[in-house]
């Protein structure tokens, strides 16, 4: 271990207690005076024109004060993705279209005196539509053509082709191709989409009060979209019960603020379950087809890679998220060439967007089940193949020239069959499978590798302030985003340690884009790496500033004066925070403050190998897990017991995604929408997880850290598949492996090849 | 509805319709804003509650089913307006990550514990079956309701 004082231990997360007892208040907790409530009504058609609104019924109920529609509100077009002021992005969507695009999609919102007068009014709202066809599939997009006409620009966005490499001699090499497919599925964030917006009529300030990932993002769509002056249009990050990227995306928002502005009172809105499964973003369904070239010792000379990213009703991210699934291969392989096409489709189904890994956990998908093929097809171990294809130590991404640094893929393989019993579990599974017919074991391995930071694809730099107050405690004024996961708690242990002070003297708030300097927003893996740095920074700026006052205090040269222990020594004079605070404050007339700027300039590689030990139930299809390691190259771990839980939280999320979790159409259009049939890991149902670290100083980040929140989703679905596969002898690639597939596949005779 | 009831101890006596979820009542009308809505269908549990000690839905719950009913909750749990034990064991453990269903989660696991001092892990783990998790693989939280347990056996 290491002799810092707070890095690497476990410390529980600033606001657990608020969150333990109930008294902290989540937006959909928060009451302001005069507030009024807002409910949703959302279209069950997939696709059609609004002919007509009528309202009368739900305005003459009790407590329903208006009903906001197409026909009454403003028809400027937005963006949800929308993240940063002149992102180049195609605006498809409105606050109420005149011709919806899917079951889901928004047609009204009642705003009235209480939550309940706001529901009952929703069935007396009579809206006639004008049916259109429809197609809840790329594939039948593509080929039918269906909705050629849904957009302006028709519903497939091809992007641009990637070449990396020169085609090498493939002399002597075997060509495979493979595919794999994920379902749609969705975050089930426990915490559903809430928020509050307020106008005051009489300033033109405007603000809300919501779980986002970007209070400056949001601040200039919403700004944008209803012409305020940005400096009037404020946004404040409230707690947020979980996002996994659902957050980062505006749905509730520009409805509340509608509400607010016609009514000039503060309004709510708190989505149902039903709502923040069919109405805010979900993961894509995802098609891969995966062709190389290999040579006999197992080096992958070829790649080439497709994929079909289903946007869903708008296009929002998803053909940035297409574009950027290409650029994930190079984070934990190498290879002489690539290629790499793929489109977005507009279908009419719930929105695609922002997910936990933004695209990679599909790509390795794709990649992982490519590889354990190819390592079958030439008599490989599994793990053995992949360590003939990664990155190593100093190489840099293919991609964007960028060095990965230490990344050290090759550790977590190696380390990580080691600890999990790999060749052990191996064999005995094989031995197990001879003895019985009923149960079956495998074993698999999944490896991924993310980034840390927008850099160097787009801008990425942030800001912090830090003041002393006259007691000696440190105020922190930074835009962060905790999701939930503890980084408010990682930042103060991150600040203390470097000023040597307790963490709880160090106060460190969150976004408020009024208040707190810019940022783009808490995701891209980089609230740790960039963020985390700046702080860090920040708090070097800070001693070099306690140094300087208690120098000319004492009347010593600042070479003498040196932070310990969180006080301020001079030759053998001990000051503290308090004194240079004072000092300054009533003899030089100062606070003692310092603000410190960064921009982005490495990205060191990320990667993380996991293994996965499965029993498959043959008779009812039904997979249980029974040993897991997660085994993550992390540079250096802040806060270790919230990482480990944090970790053990996307492998539950990832099992879910491998076996179960899957939104799909009925007959009509609308998408699975209740939990009841949308199953997650429940406590049962978890497997226990056993998690371990690389951890070797990283260049770049604060305290040699590197990113792990997204990554950790990455290698989870590749692992359990492949396990699944090696007990079956199978090739299943189409996820979740529901019982009802594998039993299929079973039925079939088992022939998946 | 005249509705007489006792929420954490305190007698309470209100007007409301009789189909009133519980859940609307401790939110809305008692500012008990601990118990969370997460599906409004009985699938999350983040709105467990106790009901004379044991664990209940409140989004299942109506007015008619709650007179001269002993209701617990997230609140009711502290202890001098401090976290009681096992609201500091799910603390201390690193069980509370975003935290919405962690109310539901450690009313669950009081009731579990309201039975049986001496849980076993897969006591537990089914005692938590109802409550759902997105942020951690449930690892804390059972560690938190066994540390829970260990330091009630032990006074």
């Amino acid at each position: 271990m290491s002799d810092y004082k707070y890095i690497g231990r476990s410390v529980p997360i600033h606001d657990a207690q608020g969150k333990v007892t109930g008294s902290l208040r989540y937006a959909g907790d928060m009451v302001l005076p005069g507030m009024l409530h807002l409910a949703l009504l959302t279209c069950d058609i997939p696709h059609g024109i609004v002919k007509s609104i009528r309202t009368e019924r739900a305005l003459a109920l009790d407590g329903v004060v208006d009903v906001l529609h197409c026909f009454n509100t403003t028809k400027e077009r937005f963006n949800r993705y929308r993240n940063i002021h002149g992102q180049k992005l195609i605006n498809q969507e409105e606050i109420f279209p005149e011709r919806v695009r899917f079951v889901g999609d928004r047609v009204a919102c009642v705003i009235a005196e209480t939550p309940q007068a706001a529901r009952a009014a929703l069935p007396l709202i009579e809206v006639e539509y004008e049916r259109l066809p429809y197609a809840t599939d790329a594939k039948t997009v593509i080929e039918s053509g269906v909705l050629d006409d849904m957009f302006e620009d028709g519903a497939v966005y091809p992007a641009p082709e990637l070449i990396n490499g020169e085609q090498p001699d493939l002399t002597g090499t075997t060509i495979t191709q493979t595919q794999a497919h994920f379902d749609r599925q969705s975050h089930v964030t426990m915490e559903p989409q809430a928020c509050i917006a307020d106008y005051d009529p009489l300033t033109g300030q405007a603000t809300v009060y919501s779980p986002n990932q970007s209070v400056n993002g949001l601040r200039t769509v919403l700004a944008d979209l209803f012409d305020l002056p940005y400096h009037k249009m404020r946004v404040v990050k409230t707690t947020m019960g979980g996002s996994f990227g659902s957050k980062q995306e505006w749905m509730a928002e520009p409805v509340a603020l509608a509400a607010a502005l016609h009514t000039g009172r503060p309004v709510k809105i708190v989505f149902t379950r039903e709502q923040a499964m069919l109405s805010t973003i979900t993961r894509a369904a995802f098609d891969g087809k995966m062709t190389t070239h290999v040579t006999p010792e197992g080096k992958v000379l070829s790649v080439d890679i497709e994929t079909v990213i289903d946007a869903g009703a708008y296009l929002s991210n998803s053909l940035d998220y297409c574009i950027v699934v290409s650029s994930k291969i190079f984070r934990c392989y190498t290879f002489p060439y690539v290629r790499y096409n793929g489109k977005a489709v507009c279908t009419n189904s719930p929105v695609s967007g922002a997910f936990r890994s933004w695209g990679t956990a599909e790509l390795y998908l794709l990649v992982e089940h490519h590889f354990n093929e190819l390592a079958r097809k030439l008599g490989m171990d599994a793990t053995d193949f992949r360590l003939k294809n990664i990155v190593k130590l100093g190489d840099v991404d293919k991609k964007t020239g960028v060095s990965l640094g230490d990344v050290r893929i090759g550790d977590c393989i190696k380390q990580g069959r080691e600890k999990f019993g790999w060749f052990a579990k191996r064999q005995a599974a094989e031995a197990f499978n001879a003895q019985n017919g009923r149960f079956l074991r495998g074993v698999g391995i999944g490896c991924g590798g993310h980034g840390n930071t927008y850099f160097p694809r787009r801008e990425d730099f942030g800001a912090a302030q830090m003041r002393v107050s006259e007691d000696g405690t440190v105020l922190v004024n930074i835009s962060l985003h905790d999701h939930g996961c503890g980084t408010v708690t990682a930042f103060q242990m991150m600040i203390a340690e470097t000023l040597t002070i307790p963490i709880d003297q160090v106060a460190v708030g969150e976004a408020d884009s009024s208040v707190t300097p810019f940022d783009l927003g808490c995701f891209a893996s980089r609230t740790t790496y960039v963020l985390g740095r700046i702080a860090v920074d920040c708090a070097e700026k800070l001693k070099d500033l306690l140094v300087a006052t208690i120098a000319k205090a004492d009347g010593s040269e600042p070479e003498a004066v040196k932070i310990q222990g969180g006080q301020i020594l001079a030759g053998d004079k001990h000051y503290s925070f308090a004194d240079a605070a004072q000092y300054a404050l009533h003899t030089l007339q100062q606070e003692l403050t310092v603000m410190h700027q960064f921009v982005a300039d490495s990205n060191p590689g990320v990667t993380g190998a996991h293994f996965a030990h499965v029993e498959v139930d043959t008779k009812t299809g039904m997979v249980a897990v029974l040993d897991y390691l997660a085994m993550h190259d992390i540079g250096k771990v802040i806060n270790r017991e919230i990482t480990v839980a944090q970790i053990q939280g996307a492998v539950a999320m990832g099992t879910g995604c491998a076996l179960t979790e899957r939104m799909t159409p009925n007959k009509n259009g609308r998408f699975t929408s209740s939990l009841k049939d949308y199953h997650l890991r429940n406590c049962p149902e978890a497997p226990d997880v056993e998690v371990e670290f690389v951890e070797a100083d990283s260049i770049g980040g604060p305290f040699g850290a590197k990113s792990i929140g997204e990554l950790s989703l990455v290698p989870v679905a590749p692992a359990i598949m492949g396990a699944v596969n090696d007990a079956l002898d199978a090739s299943l690639s189409y996820l979740p492996l529901t019982p009802d597939r594998i039993l299929k596949h079973l039925a079939n005779g088992g022939e998946s090849r | 509805m005249k509705l007489n009831f006792t929420v954490n101890g305190a007698p309470r006596s209100l007007e409301t319709p009789p189909d009133q979820r519980l859940l609307d009542i401790l939110r809305n009308e008692l500012d008990l804003t601990g118990c969370k809505e997460g599906c409004g269908e009985g699938e999350c549990g983040a709105c467990t509650v106790l009901l004379d000690d044991k664990a209940v839905l409140a989004c299942l719950t109506v007015a008619a089913q709650l007179e001269g009913a002993q209701i617990t909750t997230i609140e009711g749990l502290t202890e001098n307006g401090k976290p009681g034990a096992l609201q500091a064991a799910f603390v201390e453990e690193g069980a509370v990550q975003c935290g919405y269903c962690i109310p539901g989660m450690v009313l669950s696991a009081k009731a579990l514990l309201n039975e049986t001092s001496d849980p076993t892990e897969d006591d537990i783990r089914r005692a938590l079956a109802g409550n759902l998790c997105r942020c951690s693989g449930y690892t804390q939280i059972i560690r938190a309701v066994k540390r829970t347990a260990k330091e009630m056996g032990a006074e």
